[in-house]
């Protein structure tokens, strides 16, 4: 019998393997990165001079952010599993690697991918367009838990949308619904960290979804990539 | 539960036959009540409360079809891939859009008498778009995979997910922030504020909308595995 | 075992044993569902009807132990482009809990310049590397669709003699035209496939 590797080692092979092939060809994170940056000046553009007034800029701006980072991750985020169908690579990761793993790795360079398009869009945004931050520390938090939720659901969908045909738009119409909940969770956590409201339990609930659907992925994806 | 097979023999026993009409006395009982049993509540315009009782229990209703589908796709993943399951699946998921339609719908009309606007987008009306965008999307993934075997597997995925999905669209992110819907039935401390009458009209229409998806579902299956058959028939 | 494609029915009534040290030839025209097969085997496709047995000191292995035990060489496997041929196969070694040494130690004997995206590789090189990545692990059984495809005259005799050294204490399932002559094949079993 063959000896076998473990799980920890395999994921890490996953994730590695992902990120020197993403930084070799930069393919998701140029496309990612000119969305964002692109999608931030027409906002700045748009509220213009004119800016938005005062307390409505605590409300209106963590909206805009998270609808930044969700079309940036739908940019970036779906390759990873679409690409290794498109080119047959999937067929030696399926036969060489165990299914929990590759998820999980798929996950991680996932989360690893939103972290970073945050740590750029983030202080952009708030320097732009002028948003003051009462709570950084709560930011940070709302950006860490809404990010994990985006990186999570995204990668199990992609792995579903990987198998079918009209891989863009078709994540899109899978996606949505599963990351609007948690998005809307996270601009409200977001929105407390910012203007230092109250924000009722809105990031508990967000660490709650993300935990669900870290639990389900782990069920569902191995029949969805096995046949 | 059972899983309707249509080879198995249907038609009329006398036990289905009067269960069916049991179900139908049941509805138009429960209907006539909505009307003439159950007195109006306090704080709503004129009759528009009577809504209530057929709103509720079809937002209650889609959300059980949407369960079911969901228990019905793990069958199929995890139980031997059996295409009863995939089909119960399926028609759970249609079903289920039918009543949370018409959930929407009902609960824009009675919107529009209280608050003189069809659409507020308060959470329970953003939640119940989610829904439907969610059961819509499997719908459109149904569509999209070619080979039969992965459809049936795909879809049942993403049905699966759907038991996360649901309870959160239909009973936590409504609660998030201010809703304008009534407070709910049954409050914080446990006691049910409704009168009495209320109450028992709408958990019998709730009863009797989960019956009545129960039997069309078993309809529906029925129906899909003899046209399977039939068109199975038609290549050999 | 049977297996079909929406409507359109590949493989019907299939049936065949190997064992070690065997080699099952599988045989029959385009379109007779040759790949089907050792796709099923390889555990790509779930076959609609039938069971796929793989037993070792007689016990039956489950899924996922077949999957450890199966090497494949297919003309649609492929591996990642952007990486060097080196990386790629270091890539499945640690997938594999195998060490590095490993991976050169397949280079050497697959004689592929190791720095060389695969992406530049000719066909013929690409094959060899399919050998290599099929054999990286010491699998005990092969699977092989068309394993020889592309491979000049040299790269032929490299992938008989692997074949051979493989079937010291392994089995093997072939599809392919050319002919497969060893003299000391204890067990050999042709399968025809009809459309």
């Amino acid at each position: 019998m063959p000896r076998r590797s473990s799980f920890v080692a395999e994921t890490a092979a996953v994730f590695l393997k992902d990120w020197r092939t993403e930084l070799r060809t930069r393919y998701a994170l140029n496309a990612v990165a000119l969305f964002a940056v692109t999608t931030l000046v027409v906002v700045s553009l748009g509220l213009g001079p004119l800016g938005a007034v005062g307390g409505d800029r605590a409300s209106i701006l963590p909206v805009l952010l998270w609808l930044i980072l969700l079309f940036a991750a739908s940019a970036g985020l779906p390759r990873s599993f679409a690409h290794e169908e498109e080119t047959h690579t999937a067929t030696a990761l399926r036969l060489a690697a165990r299914p929990v793993a590759v998820f999980c790795g798929k996950l991680l360079y996932s989360l690893t991918l939103i972290l970073a398009i945050e740590a750029l869009v983030a202080p952009l945004f708030a320097a732009m367009l002028q948003l003051p931050v009462e709570s950084p520390g709560r930011l940070v938090a709302a950006l860490a838990v809404g990010g994990y939720g985006l990186a999570a659901a995204s990668t199990l969908v992609a792995a579903i949308v990987a198998q079918a045909r009209g891989k863009g738009a078709l994540f899109a119409v899978l996606a949505f619904p599963v990351l609007i909940p948690v998005l809307l969770l996270a601009m409200a956590a977001t929105r407390a960290a910012v203007g230092g409201g109250a924000e009722d339990g809105a990031l508990l609930q967000a660490l709650l979804y993300d935990a669900s659907v870290t639990v389900g992925g782990l069920m569902l994806f191995p029949p969805i990539w096995n046949p | 539960m059972a899983v309707p097979d249509a080879s198995r023999s249907h038609s009329s026993s006398p036990l289905t036959s009067s269960l069916a009409w049991g179900l139908w006395l049941w509805v138009a009982v429960t209907i006539w009540a909505a009307f003439y049993y159950a007195p109006l509540a306090a704080g709503f315009i004129g009759e528009s409360s009577r809504i209530l009782f057929f709103h509720v229990p079809m937002a209650w209703t889609s959300f059980v079809a949407f369960i079911a589908a969901g228990v019905w796709s793990l069958r199929y993943l995890f139980g031997g891939r059996r295409t009863e399951h995939d089909r119960a699946a399926t028609a759970a998921v249609e079903l289920g859009m039918v009543f949370c339609i018409l959930a929407t719908v009902t609960g824009a009309l009675w919107a529009r008498i209280m608050w003189g606007a069809y659409w507020n987008w308060d959470p329970r009306q953003i939640s119940i778009t989610l829904a439907l965008l969610f059961y819509a999307a499997y719908l459109v993934l149904r569509g999209a995979v070619e080979d039969p075997d992965a459809r049936a597997r795909l879809s049942a995925a993403y049905a699966a997910l759907g038991l996360i999905v649901a309870p959160f669209l239909f009973f936590v992110l409504p609660r998030i922030t201010f809703s304008l819907h009534p407070e709910s039935v049954i409050n914080a401390q446990g006691k049910v504020e409704m009168e009495s009458r209320m109450l028992q009209v709408l958990l019998s229409g709730s009863a009797a909308f989960t019956a009545f998806f129960f039997w069309l579902h078993n309809l529906r299956c029925r129906i899909a595995a003899l046209a399977e058959r039939d068109a199975a028939e038609k290549e050999a | 075992m049977r297996r079909s494609f929406g409507r359109l029915q590949v493989l019907d009534g299939v049936s065949a044993r190997v064992e070690t040290g065997g080699v099952l030839l599988v045989r029959g025209q385009n379109g007779s569902g040759k790949s089907t097969l050792l796709r099923c085997l390889a555990g790509l496709l779930r076959p609609q009807a039938g069971t796929i047995e793989h037993r070792e000191e007689g016990r039956a292995l489950d899924a996922e132990e077949r999957r450890l035990a199966i090497g494949y060489v297919a003309p649609d496997l492929a591996l990642y482009e952007d990486l060097t041929v080196q990386e790629n196969l270091e890539f499945f070694a640690r997938l594999r809990g195998l060490p590095r040494e490993r991976a050169a130690e397949i280079l050497e004997r697959i004689a592929l310049p190791p720095h060389r995206p695969t992406g530049a590789l000719s066909s013929g090189m690409r094959q060899r590397l399919r050998w290599g990545w099929a054999l990286l692990h010491r699998p005990a059984v092969l699977l092989l669709d068309e394993p020889f495809q592309n491979l000049d005259r040299d790269g032929e005799a490299l992938a008989r003699t692997l074949l051979a050294e493989h079937l010291r204490d392994g089995l093997a399932v072939v599809a392919t035209p050319v002919p497969l002559d060893f003299a000391d094949l204890a067990h050999a079993e042709t399968l025809e496939l009809r459309r």
